[in-house]
């Protein structure tokens, strides 16, 4: 059985149309992230989360009604599965560096207090003090920065050009530009999880662009007499079988963590949905439209120098 | 299982022998070794890892992380200057002392900094004798200057600063080791993290009862040994004595009194004495009315020191301050010597703890909190269930795909997919890196980059038996064509996941740790084993298809 037989698609041809498109998605994205602005999970803002198990059905009405009278502007909502009778309680305000649980247990003194029914089985808090936050914030855009420019690196020595390496770093950085966009479009919380997503996203869309750029890099030592576009096309619909079942089937498998993996990877997973996508269409739309105008335009300037 | 085959090693060396056995018996010569050498570590990885969870008490030798076993993470920021402060302190009293015993008068020696102390109205004819005294017993690590008439100052140099600050970590995790020994976790974390390099990461699993655990630890157990200058039972008449205000030198402390519920108050001389540093050992003992006390015994240094001040001040009370609080005040009746005790009104519960703590050793500095999780044990478990269900999820998913898709061919990458897996849980247990719930969403993207591998090298081989190569040589290409990919792809990959490592904090190390090991797996699994079982499969002969 074959998903396709001799695939023969024109995929620079229509390149332009897909950068375009990418360049709305991008635009939108930082448009969308400036004004409404990233939001930061409770370890990159500072601030106090529990999350509590309650032992019979939470009402969110009362806990909300308990945990305002402690300070405004919490956060309540349920978490998991209804059955499992939990409450996510996020407090934005800062946690004093001197008596970090002050907030957490001011909720939990409150909650025992005016809904003391119900009581709290299980308390699972996260507390992360102000100055941590901008500190890893720091450290994450910087870590993704290098990873990237190491990737491009290697993929630049490997490939012995340095533009095969700066067009798999394009498409990585355009990768994350858009899962940015598209977590700030559901209003996902950027958690370090949700970097590690990102990261790894960025190894997987450079895998996948290298598959491609390997089998280029093969075609060009066969024929080297054939204009550059045509291999690169040739090159893509080689590979495209493969491109659809592997990262198919990653995409279901990360789909599932998605849908069952529970509450704690929701953020991670949804990254991971998005980065398969993205990544993939990244490949055969940037990376190798990228490399294919670096070389056309040396070309262009190789030719008008020997023509003068 | 028989005691003989609990031994790891034994039943390995017997699985061993009994697969060269089966290899002998049923496969070809040349394929022999390549059989027992990927059998032996297959089985190794399977000896490796049984049993995977707890069963009937006996511990898994997967363990498990934070995030799914529950427990607690904690952040704590090292207050440095607390360092510097007791550091120049004992400086400003060592000039003090040196310049008494020279006979050079000054006006008054003090701290001006945490890292600087200045020494003024030196007798003019004595400043460089002054200056001489200073360098000689500072010696290294701190700069001596003039500054202006008859006045002196000392900075640490940075060196110094930043040796005493490696140096305060390093003795806090100490403390903290042996505090946290003390209360029994099974396999703690105890390590300095951060960018300034004055964090401290602890880690208790299993342990939810975050208020002990923050008491163990946060007690900074700072023993000082202060004069009182004065006491009442209330702050307002001991304000009054002093024209309203705490004059420099002095600080003021609160302690329980005879009467419950009603502290007395201390002014107490801001210089210590005796600190926690120069205790030698602390135990509990009883007192002459059959009362738990705690006795500590100084070391050589400090008994000299506390012989020669105690003698100074007989008559005089001695506040015994532990953590700020005032336990007792004795009154000085003679000179005192290197065994001590501290009275007051403990239970044997109260001391046995304090004393505890005073032998782990009080913390060089105190401590700040800069983060804390704590992770229910029911949470851990539901994200367990769930990380589990959502790889069972996905594995089915692929095998049903690949076997479905390339027939037998699918089976192979199965059992590629299979190794793979065991291999990676098997490194996990082995090193006793922890299985976190992102390390689980990792073990699930390398079944995804484990079948990559595989499709990358089935479509080159449908792709050589198109263009009419034979089956073998179609294999054959279709694994040696391959290879620079799956190099490059799994170098660029493994580069990611080094990146992710160095963020350092648990859940994603474990995710990286996965990853990396996963993908080295791979390698092995899905072209080694596989290539192995494509040779196995076509056997000697002439083929005319393959199921692919």
């Amino acid at each position: 059985m074959e998903i396709l037989k001799n695939p023969n698609f024109d995929f620079l041809g229509k390149a332009k149309y897909f950068i375009a498109l990418s360049a709305i998605f991008i635009g939108t994205g930082v448009a969308m992230m400036s004004t409404r602005g990233l939001s930061y999970g409770v370890e990159f803002s500072g601030g106090t989360q529990l999350i509590l198990h309650f032992q019979g059905s939470p009402e969110v009405d009362r806990i909300r009604a308990a945990v305002d009278a402690t300070g405004p502007g919490a956060v309540i909502q349920s978490y998991g599965e209804p059955a499992q009778n939990r409450v996510l309680v996020r407090v934005a305000q800062e946690a004093p560096e001197s008596d970090l649980d002050a907030p957490a247990r001011a909720i939990r003194e409150a909650l025992t207090r005016t809904y003391g029914q119900n009581p709290v089985l299980e308390s699972s808090s996260e507390i992360v003090g102000p100055t941590v936050g901008a500190e890893l914030r720091k450290k994450a855009v910087y870590l993704t920065v290098l990873g990237l420019l190491a990737q491009l690196i290697y993929i630049a020595a490997r490939f012995r050009g340095g533009a095969w390496g700066v067009a798999a770093a394009i498409a990585g950085f355009h990768d994350i530009l858009i899962c940015l966009g598209f977590l700030t479009l559901v209003r996902y919380e950027i958690t370090l999880n949700v970097i590690a997503a990102l990261l790894t996203l960025v190894g997987y869309s450079m895998n996948d662009t290298v598959v491609v750029f390997d089998r280029v890099r093969e075609n060009l030592a066969k024929r080297r007499k054939e204009p550059l576009p045509k291999t690169l096309n040739e090159s893509m619909n080689q590979t495209l079988t493969r491109t659809l079942i592997s990262n198919g089937t990653t995409l279901l498998a990360v789909l599932g963590l998605y849908l069952f993996g529970g509450e704690v990877l929701r953020g991670f997973s949804f990254t991971m949905v998005v980065g398969v996508l993205v990544g993939t269409y990244s490949t055969v739309f940037i990376a190798v439209p990228f490399a294919n105008w670096w070389y056309a335009r040396q070309e262009r300037a190789g030719s008008a120098k020997a023509s003068a | 299982m028989p005691p003989a085959l609990e031994n790891p090693i034994t039943l390995w060396l017997l699985l061993t022998a009994a697969l060269v056995g089966l290899v002998y018996a049923f496969m070809r010569v040349e394929l022999r070794w390549k059989a027992i050498l990927y059998g032996a570590v297959l089985i190794a990885c399977g000896v490796a890892i049984w049993p995977p969870y707890e069963r009937e008490g006996v511990p898994g030798k997967i363990h498990l992380g934070l995030d799914l076993r529950g427990g607690i993470h904690l952040v704590l920021q090292v207050v440095l200057d607390d360092a510097l402060n007791a550091t120049t302190d004992d400086a400003v009293n060592s000039a003090r002392d040196g310049a008494a015993r020279k006979g050079i008068q000054v006006a008054s020696v003090q701290r001006t900094a945490p890292n600087a102390l200045s020494v003024d109205g030196i007798e003019p004819a004595r400043v460089k004798d002054m200056r001489d005294l200073l360098r000689d017993f500072l010696r290294t690590g701190w700069d001596v200057r003039e500054a202006g008439e008859n006045r002196l100052t000392a900075q640490m140099t940075d060196l110094f600063q930043r040796q005493l600050k490696d140096q305060t970590v390093q003795e806090a995790i100490r403390t903290l080791e042996r505090r946290v020994n003390a209360l029994g976790v099974t396999e703690p974390v105890i390590a300095a993290t951060g960018n300034r390099g004055d964090e401290i990461l602890v880690q208790l699993p299993g342990v939810t009862d975050m208020e002990q655990a923050k008491r163990i630890i946060k007690t900074t157990a700072q023993l000082s040994l202060k004069l009182v200058e004065n006491s009442a039972a209330t702050q307002e008449t001991l304000l009054q004595g002093v024209a309203g205000k705490v004059p420099d030198t002095m600080e003021m402390a609160s302690g329980p009194s005879d009467t419950p519920g009603q502290p007395t108050w201390y002014l107490l001389r801001k210089e210590a004495m005796i600190t926690g540093r120069d205790l030698k050992n602390a135990r509990v003992g009883v007192d002459e009315s059959n009362r738990p006390q705690i006795n500590f015994s100084l070391n050589a240094m400090a008994t000299d020191k506390f012989a020669r001040e105690t003698g100074r001040s007989i008559g005089r009370q001695l506040a015994i301050v532990l953590d700020g609080i005032v336990y007792s005040a004795p009154t000085i009746n003679s000179k005192l010597g290197a065994e001590n005790r501290i009275t007051g009104r403990f239970s044997t519960q109260e001391a046995d703890e304090l004393s505890k703590i005073l032998k782990a050793g009080a913390l060089p500095a105190s401590l700040k909190y800069q983060q804390q999780l704590t992770v229910g044990p029911s949470l851990g478990r539901d994200s367990i269930r769930a990380g589990v269900v959502a790889s069972a999820a996905g594995l089915a998913f692929i095998v049903v795909f690949m076997v479905f898709y390339y027939k037998l061919s699918g089976v192979n990458a199965v059992v590629a997919l299979t190794a793979n897996l065991l291999i990676l849980l098997a490194v996990l247990a082995y090193s006793g890196a922890n299985l976190t719930l992102p390390g689980i969403a990792g073990v699930i993207l390398t079944m995804g980059v484990g079948v990559d591998t595989n499709v990358l090298v089935f479509e080159r081989i449908r792709e050589e038996l198109r263009n009419g190569k034979t089956v073998r040589a179609a294999v054959q290409n279709g694994f040696d064509r391959v290879l620079t990919t799956i190099i490059d792809t799994h170098a660029t990959a493994i580069i990611a996941a080094l990146f992710l490592f160095t963020f350092g904090t648990g859940p994603i190390k474990g995710f990286a740790v996965t990853l990396v090991i996963g993908l080295v797996a791979n390698v092995f699994a899905s072209f080694f084993v596989s290539k192995f079982l494509f040779e196995w499969v076509l056997g000697k002969g002439h083929v005319e298809t393959l199921s692919i």
